[in-house]
């Protein structure tokens, strides 16, 4: 199945699982740090919502690190559209417009709901794919456990029951 | 070290935004078990970092020596009743976090509506975190000791 980016081939499942590792223990190896992403959403709230969660210690002296970490993920993804095929703001979002089809606007729409879900979930939880289901399940903590199935299974339910139930693939 | 972070994340973003990772085909493929790819990244990514980890916490120190220090995510409701609703949100974007940034880098517009949506869901779980706290047996906030 081609990537959605440029109709790109993707690469070996083995290759990304190794690269992500290699990421994860250089982040701690060179930079003493827990590889985790979805605390940079509180990194960006912190600037605007001086409120007393967002003023914790740990968000505070982690956005030094922490942004420009984000900042890079964005490079990537402009990098890696760059050199396979070109970069061009694209609207395309696979079996969602074969199956589902909103125009724009109710595509917007849907990735907002979507979006207030992680954002919310992923504080609550305490982390999300990065920090509790790579570094937590790696280190064997419990808590990484509990929440990397409780989202699969979320995850799993939800889908299938937008495309197998709601819509129809 | 800014630079530093922001190549290791240039890399991340790169691998992810190849290899499916922050693709909706692919991550509803994963859903649906009709695609092995997402299982494959996060299995080998976990069997190659939990003895790399290991490694690492026995030697005990960065490469410039100072003591490494691996902060531990406290446990409580929250693990469950996040996991699920960010699980939902995963479903629904076709994104875990570190996919909206690498979608918004390739140019997917509505990306940029997923983040939105994160921050405002990020935001109002930090405005009410002393409503929920004890329901879901939060950690005390720690604020103002200069650590983390």
């Amino acid at each position: 199945m081609p990537l959605i980016l440029n109709g790109l081939a993707p690469i070996h499942w083995a290759i990304a699982g190794a690269g992500i590792a290699l990421i994860t223990l250089a982040l701690l190896f060179i930079a003493n740090r827990r590889l985790g992403i979805s605390t940079g959403f509180e990194d960006v709230c912190s600037f605007v919502l001086p409120i007393g969660y967002f003023t914790r210690d740990a968000v505070r002296l982690a956005r030094g690190w922490r942004l420009p970490f984000i900042a890079g993920l964005a490079f990537g993804g402009f990098l890696s559209a760059m050199l396979g095929g070109g970069w061009a703001p694209i609207w395309s979002l696979g079996i969602f417009d074969q199956v589902i089809g909103f125009g724009h606007a109710g595509k917007l729409a849907w990735m907002f709901v979507g979006g207030l879900f992680i954002g919310f979930g992923t504080r609550l939880a305490d982390g999300c794919t990065s920090g509790h289901g790579i570094f937590g399940l790696s280190n064997f903590e419990l808590p990484s456990l509990i929440s990397t199935l409780s989202f699969l299974a979320a995850g799993i339910v939800t889908t299938q029951l937008i495309y197998r139930v709601v819509f129809h693939l | 070290m800014a630079l530093l972070y922001l190549a290791l994340g240039t890399v991340f973003g790169f691998v992810l935004s190849r290899s499916g990772a922050a693709d909706y085909n692919y991550i509803q493929a994963m859903f649906l078990f009709t695609s092995f790819q997402l299982y494959g990244i996060i299995g080998t990514a976990v069997a190659i970092t939990a003895p790399g980890l290991w490694l690492i916490k026995r030697y005990g120190r960065t490469v410039a020596g100072r003591p490494i220090v691996v902060p531990l995510k406290p446990q409580h409701r929250g693990n469950i009743a996040g996991g699920i609703l960010f699980g939902i949100g995963w479903s629904i974007c076709g994104m875990c976090p570190g996919p909206i940034f690498v979608n918004i880098g390739e140019g997917k517009i509505y990306a940029i509506a997923a983040l939105a949506g994160a921050l405002a869901g990020a935001g109002l779980f930090g405005a009410i975190y002393t409503r929920i706290q004890s329901a879901f047996r939060l950690p005390r906030l720690v604020v103002g000791t200069g650590r983390t």
